[in-house]
């Protein structure tokens, strides 16, 4: 089981919940299995091209994934995933 | 909020506030990565906002801000340490009025958090204001000093 902390925006997905589990040996599984209980967050994340939007920050025990291998990045039981949307403006 | 808007000023400066039951009890400075950060010009246009990319890097943090994920992810951690949730999203506008930008509206993901905007427009009068922010509409949020 991988640990996967859920941002509020996506909360009205999961029932609330800030926290859930899912299966998968990469982040792209992982989030498969998570639409899978909770359908409808996959079209949150990625865009239109399957690839994942930019303003989705996806960490696995802290790294972020763009600095290892993306959403084929490889997870293993007890690893940690987290959500989290860029924060971003302007004038 | 203001201090360290004028520490950076002309640049944009960002932060996090923290609290319980809307009460802030904790203040996190982060980095604005936007002139560093290739990905925060990404951001923008996938937005549909501002465009960066014809902006020199120095000119790009006085016109936006783009929190660093590393220092953002750490200052998540910490308030689940401190059992805190997230009160508040602020930046600075050096030259411009408290109030939501297109680009702010436009990249506001996070709909249980005030946005507060210190202005630095008039620099001897610092105006700071707070807004909701969802679904593209903005309603002026409340806040008082204690
Ligand atoms: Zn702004």
């Amino acid at each position: 089981m991988i640990k996967v902390r859920i941002p509020t925006p996506l909360r009205p997905l999961t029932r609330g919940q800030g926290e859930v589990e899912a299966n998968g040996a990469s982040v792209a599984e992982v989030i498969a299995d998570l639409d899978s209980m909770h359908p409808g967050l996959k079209q949150r994340l990625y865009d239109e091209r399957g690839e994942l939007r930019r303003f989705v920050n996806i960490y696995v025990n802290e790294e972020d994934i763009r600095f290892l291998k993306g959403k084929e990045t490889a997870l293993k039981e007890g690893d940690e995933m987290s959500i989290v949307p860029a924060i971003a403006g302007g004038r | 909020m203001v201090a360290h808007a004028r520490e950076l000023d002309p640049f944009e400066c960002c932060g996090l506030l923290a609290g319980s039951n809307g009460t802030v009890r904790h203040h996190y400075r982060i980095t604005n990565t936007v002139a560093k950060d290739a990905r925060a010009a990404q951001v923008f246009e996938e937005a549909h906002v501002k465009g960066l990319s014809h902006l020199p890097d120095m000119t790009r943090a006085e016109v936006a801000y783009f929190m660093d994920p590393k220092e953002m992810l750490a200052a998540f951690k910490d308030m689940r340490q401190r059992q805190l949730d997230l009160t508040a999203i602020y930046h600075s506008h050096t030259g411009s009025p408290a109030y939501p930008s297109s680009t702010d509206i436009g990249l506001a993901y996070y709909p249980e958090a005030a946005y507060m905007i210190v202005s630095l427009q008039k620099k001897s009068q610092p105006d700071i204001r707070a807004y909701w922010i969802r679904d593209r509409q903005v309603v002026p949020a409340e806040f008082h000093s204690i």
